[in-house]
């Protein structure tokens, strides 16, 4: 089986950690995002996954013969020379997806994290025999997205309905797609949009079904979605695999540490943190609801929550680090310092207090 | 004695590297801070071409962190217009402002130069590099700085110095003191003869010997990251560690020049340069800036650089203190003040563009307003390169970051 997935553009709201590194490689819950989809694929049994990028695939490229090796899963990337919306990559990278074997293929999008039940999705797909497959989260606040107007029972899509100003349904497209290689004969290769254009188009024909997601579902792309994101995944590792977690005296809660990270006496950490590979956590230290990434050092007494602390970054002893602080790369933060929301760019030194949300260039 | 017309001259700019010089974000996320065009030309060109009026020189070199690619195709263009051989040599660690010269003293003394000029690249001033090298020979010392009057005010910034007024020799020198010394400062430029190298190793086998710095100094934080390399020739600063023990001893003397003298450390600085050096054309080479009266090509008013490749509507008016890039496409009816326009921007019809500057490939739409207000929070509005700003949409005093589009307007912010 193949797979495509949607990677696109210069991941700015993710910003500063996507000054260092191209989104799809910002690590979340301690590996590259775009991994958690990639092994998801290969549990079902996807063989090929295709990058659909338009931005730094050299950077990319090495990461991914890594991951190729590893996994045991042929990766690659199908560039777009200009932006092609959400359906132009799949005309895009056509020759890939279709192998002659009639199979489906499925589509996700890079920003999104779930539990990602591909198997279910797979059945759904089979016993409505429909041509076209997409998963749907509902929501509390639907008017802020494309609602996705269904059938209950069986699922057959009527309609999409973008930012709605009545209620219409609390379902939303989240993402995530299986498709038979037909649909690719109904896009054109240009900029287009599947929600617009396709999708309108093979409902009209009563070819598309939507399942619910179960479990959680979060658009990561942005730093506050990024830090809930986490609590959820934590939430559901809990359930489901509940050894990866760290258990002590020190952990309250659900916490994820590498193995080779180092926490040192007299800390506690938790609820929903994750410290990734080489981190060294020293004695007395904080954490909780917060990501602390590769090769990042923090000092002694301090107290950090609610931030995300960037790879190789420090945290002086004794400071205080709240409020959606977001330390880019290579960021180090004195002694005693304060910082309320502070988002730094990466290779700055933080020597006097961010008393209210800044960004610091 | 061997008579002036024998003896060569080596100049060394040092030019920074990448985690240094953080202030000139975002413009240096996409270019090293040495290559950003000031007057329609890399900041480091203009040392460089400084130095060729140097009579006898044999070499530039660039010294700094930058990886070598990122200079590759500068310094072999810059070696083949100039027609003098310039090369860049990177450091392997920090080695300080004099640490940095002396860890390349073999290649500096190759061509046997009876002189060295050291030049900061981040300096703006009119280089008065012949007529230093002349006092200097006269003086007869190790080195001569060359030095300008400052406000009292802003004196504490840099490297405040104090100098006989008859022998000019440098009596007493002191880096950024907290309280008032002199309203003379330390310019960036220097000349030394090559007892240099035989000074700075004295000073870092002192310090071995003694086991702590030549000067009692608060150290910056940046330095104090650096695993003890201080207590070798590794590490050795130019201000403190040589400046401030050889004044008064007869070693050291200064040259004041009279003319204009900044320090390009932020993107706002780069602008004010810009201007500083384009007046600088207007007296030196006039046939470099443009002219226009409306009729053929656009009206332009006072300083204006424009390169020969860019497209300018005759019906824009461009100037002061404008300098546009190559491949630019200025529309009709644009009105352009105070500001940088880089490569391949499109201006659309009717846009006003002040105190600010627009990165490479970035759009600026119909009736939109780009404008910078200098003594604010942020200063000069900056746009990274390839932003959208869209039709009518005004931005005020704001930095945006590179591939976003503004669909509305944006007053005293960072857009990420």
């Amino acid at each position: 089986m193949k797979a495509l997935i949607l990677v696109g553009g210069f991941g700015t709201r993710l910003r500063p950690l996507t000054l260092s590194f191209p989104k799809p490689l910002v690590d979340f819950a301690n590996k590259p995002m775009i991994l958690h989809q990639i092994e998801a694929l290969k549990a079902v049994g996807v063989d090929e996954v295709v990058l659909a990028i338009n931005y730094q695939p050299e950077v990319m490229l090495n990461f991914l013969k890594d991951f190729e090796a590893k996994l045991e899963i042929k990766i690659t990337c199908s560039q777009e020379t200009e932006p092609m919306g959400t359906a132009g990559p799949l005309a895009l990278a056509r020759d890939k997806l279709i192998d002659g074997s009639g199979e489906p293929f499925f589509v996700l999008n890079s920003d999104v994290i779930s539990e990602y039940p591909l198997r279910e999705m797979i059945e759904f797909h089979k016993a409505h025999g429909g041509e076209a497959s997409i998963m749907v989260t509902k929501v509390d606040e639907p008017s802020k997205y494309g609602v996705v107007v269904m059938e209950e029972t069986t699922g057959k899509v009527e309609k999409f309905v973008e930012k709605p100003k009545l209620y219409v349904g609390n379902k939303i497209n989240a993402g995530i797609y299986l498709l038979n290689p037909s649909v690719l004969d109904k896009i054109e290769l240009r900029p287009t949009s599947i929600e617009k254009e396709t999708f309108p188009k093979i409902a009209a024909a009563q070819g598309l079904y939507a399942m619910v997601l179960p479990g959680f579902w979060m658009d990561i792309g942005q730093p506050k979605d990024y830090i809930t994101g986490l609590r959820l995944y934590l939430d559901s590792l809990r359930k489901k695999s509940p050894a990866k977690l760290t258990t002590g005296a020190h952990i309250v809660g659900n916490v994820l540490v590498d193995e080779t990270a180092k926490i040192g006496e007299g800390c506690l950490i938790g609820p929903d943190v994750a410290i990734g590979p080489g981190c060294v956590v020293e004695s007395g230290v904080r954490l909780s609801r917060c990501t602390v990434m590769r090769g990042a050092r923090i000092k002694k007494h301090a107290c950090v929550s609610s931030s995300i602390i960037g790879w190789h970054s420090t945290v002086g002893q004794w400071a205080r680090i709240e409020n959606m602080t977001i330390l880019g790369e290579d960021v180090h933060v004195g002694d005693e310092i304060y910082t309320n929301g502070g988002v730094v760019l990466p290779h700055k030194e933080i020597k006097s207090n961010i008393l209210k949300p800044e960004i610091v260039m | 004695m061997v008579s002036s017309m024998d003896e060569k001259v080596v100049a060394v700019i040092m030019v920074g590297g990448p985690t240094k010089g953080t202030r000139f974000r975002p413009l240096s996320l996409n270019i090293p801070k040495p290559l950003f065009p000031i007057a329609g030309q890399p900041m480091v060109h203009h040392p460089i071409s400084a130095c060729k009026r140097i009579p006898n020189l044999a070499q530039i070199y660039l010294v700094g962190f930058y990886e070598e690619r990122e200079f590759a195709l500068y310094v072999s263009a810059i070696s083949n217009e100039l027609k003098v051989p310039v090369r860049y040599l990177r450091e392997d660690k920090p080695h300080g402002s004099a640490g940095g010269l002396y860890h390349f003293r073999n290649l500096i003394m190759e061509d046997d130069p009876s002189h060295i000029f050291l030049l900061n690249c981040d300096v703006c001033c009119s280089f008065p590099l012949p007529e230093m090298l002349e006092a200097h020979r006269k003086y007869g010392g190790i080195g001569t700085l060359l030095v300008i009057k400052v406000s009292p005010e802003s004196a504490s910034q840099f490297g405040e110095l104090v100098a006989d007024p008859v022998t000019n020799e440098l009596l007493h020198y002191t880096e950024k003191p907290e309280t008032f010394v002199s309203d003379r400062i330390n310019c960036g430029v220097y000349v030394f003869t090559p007892d240099i190298f035989t000074a700075i190793r004295d000073v870092s086998s002192q310090t071995k010997d003694t086991g702590k710095s030549a000067t009692l100094r608060r150290v910056s934080s940046v330095e104090a990251l650096q695993p003890a390399t201080r207590n070798s020739t590794d590490f050795v600063r130019l201000d403190q560690d040589i400046l401030s023990p050889l004044a008064g001893k007869k070693q050291l003397y200064t040259y004041e020049t009279m003319d204009f003298w900044e320090q390009i450390k932020s993107p706002g600085m780069s602008l004010r340069c810009s201007e500083l050096y384009l007046s600088q054309f207007r007296l030196t080479s006039p046939q470099v800036l443009a002219s226009g009266d409306g009729t053929k090509s656009a009206i332009v008013t006072g300083d204006v650089f424009i390169h020969p490749s860019a497209k300018v509507h005759p019906t824009a008016k461009i100037g002061p203190n404008v300098s546009i890039s190559a491949n630019a496409r200025v529309g009709p009816g644009v009105r352009l003040i105070s500001c940088i326009i880089l490569d391949d921007v499109e201006i659309m019809e009717n846009a006003v563009v002040t105190n600010a500057i627009v990165g490479w490939k970035s759009s600026i739409g119909r009736w939109s307003r780009a404008e910078g207000v200098y003594n604010s929070k942020l200063g000069v509005t900056i746009l990274g390169d390839s932003v959208a700003v869209e039709d009518e949409v005004v931005v005020t005093s704001s930095i945006v970051l590179p591939n976003k589009t503004l669909n509305v307007s944006v007053q005293d912010e960072i857009i990420l």
